[in-house]
């Protein structure tokens, strides 16, 4: 699928309304690389609760354009949404569901006791909120925590580098294809 | 009615239908009343069955899929009803056995709600109460509401399911590719 037409041209009248909307369009853009590679991968199923890191990603999800190609399912709560996409998976749809990492808390048991247990493979895209100690109190614990506790459940991650974000993109994919459990992709600072 | 009575009914009503049934009892009955290689049984993820049912139903709009709920169960996760009432998948429709306790751990009284009531202000297509099991039919356009009061059970229950997670998986996943 080509995003070109969801990440309309900038115009100067829209810089000089919106100062930020260069940063908003190469957002949507690198949201939009991952999406395409994860379409091509054949990923047509989405679930997932927003983090305002994730902004891009939803705004792709919830624009209309994408037809039926996309299957987007907005989750009340993170284990839902994992849910829903354990039964898109049974389906034969491969899919992916988006977070922020206090939802991972929210999660927890979903994917101990059905990802994990009966081997449901789902791409996780979690904002890594709290990472650096400078974010919201909310996020301080989890945001220390998250890796060790995502080593603790043994899912591999991998942190998104934003000048290249086809490589982590890459090594969940290959995660999922070697262990058939979720592997996660952190996105660990705002774009 | 005793819960095998309901199950069995609902199996009449549907067959053929993916059926995705919630952890403690319900998955045992289930899985005790008839093995069918188009049941899923949830052995843990409480609350999780009306979700997973979801995601199928989606998939597979052409298919019947049932989530075959507890009352506990479904009163851990009524904000997944709003999911199904957004969406609406005609082809859904969700079973709650209401028996007022958490019978798989003892008989503990189970908060309580009025089901009907909750999923047609999520947006079912339409609710009912049903007490006899010769009174349970299909609606033709769902998602579909369906509560069995269910007494307590007579006995004990049924074994455990015997079948590994993920054959279960691959079981489903294989009958769902026979329905393409």
């Amino acid at each position: 699928m080509d995003f070109s037409n969801l990440v309309p041209p900038m115009r100067a009248d829209d810089i000089a309304a919106d100062p930020n909307v260069a940063d908003r369009r190469h957002g949507r853009l690198v949201a939009g690389r991952i999406f395409s590679l994860l379409l091509r991968h054949g990923y047509r199923g989405y679930s997932g609760v927003p983090c305002s890191w994730l902004k891009h990603f939803f705004a792709l999800l919830e624009d209309q354009s994408l037809g039926s190609d996309v299957l987007y399912v907005p989750a009340v709560r993170e284990d839902s949404a994992m849910a829903v996409a354990a039964g898109l998976h049974l389906a034969g749809i491969k899919s992916c569901v988006l977070m922020q990492n206090s939802g991972l808390g929210n999660a927890l048991n979903v994917l101990t006791s059905l990802s994990l247990i009966y081997r449901i493979p789902a791409f996780l895209i979690i904002s890594w909120r709290g990472g650096t100690g400078t974010d919201a109190v909310e996020h301080d614990v989890m945001g220390a925590n998250l890796i060790a506790l995502l080593d603790a459940l043994g899912l591999r991650h991998h942190v998104l580098d934003l000048e290249k974000p086809e490589s982590a993109v890459l090594s969940c994919l290959t995660d999922i294809d070697e262990t058939g459990s979720p592997s996660a992709l952190l996105v660990s600072r705002e774009f | 009615m005793q819960p095998v009575d309901a199950i069995r009914a609902v199996l009449a009503q549907y067959p053929g239908a993916f059926i995705v049934s919630s952890c403690g009892f319900v998955s045992r009955d289930l899985y005790n009343a008839d093995d069918r290689p188009e049941s899923f049984y949830l052995v843990g993820s409480m609350g999780m069955a009306l979700p997973v049912a979801l995601g199928m139903a989606i998939a597979r709009p052409t298919v019947d899929v049932v989530a075959l709920d507890g009352d506990g169960a479904a009163l851990m996760n009524l904000g997944a009803m709003a999911m199904v009432g957004a969406w609406k998948p005609r082809n859904l429709t969700h079973v709650v056995l209401d028996n007022g306790v958490h019978e798989s751990t003892g008989g503990q009284k189970a908060v309580g709600v009025d089901f009907p009531a909750a999923a047609r202000a999520a947006g079912y297509a339409s609710a009912s109460s049903v007490s006899r099991a010769e009174l349970i039919t299909r609606a033709t356009l769902g998602p579909t509401f369906l509560r069995l009061e269910v007494d307590r059970r007579v006995g004990p229950p049924g074994r455990r399911v015997q079948h590994r997670p993920e054959h279960l998986v691959e079981r489903v996943m294989s009958q769902l590719r026979e329905r393409a």
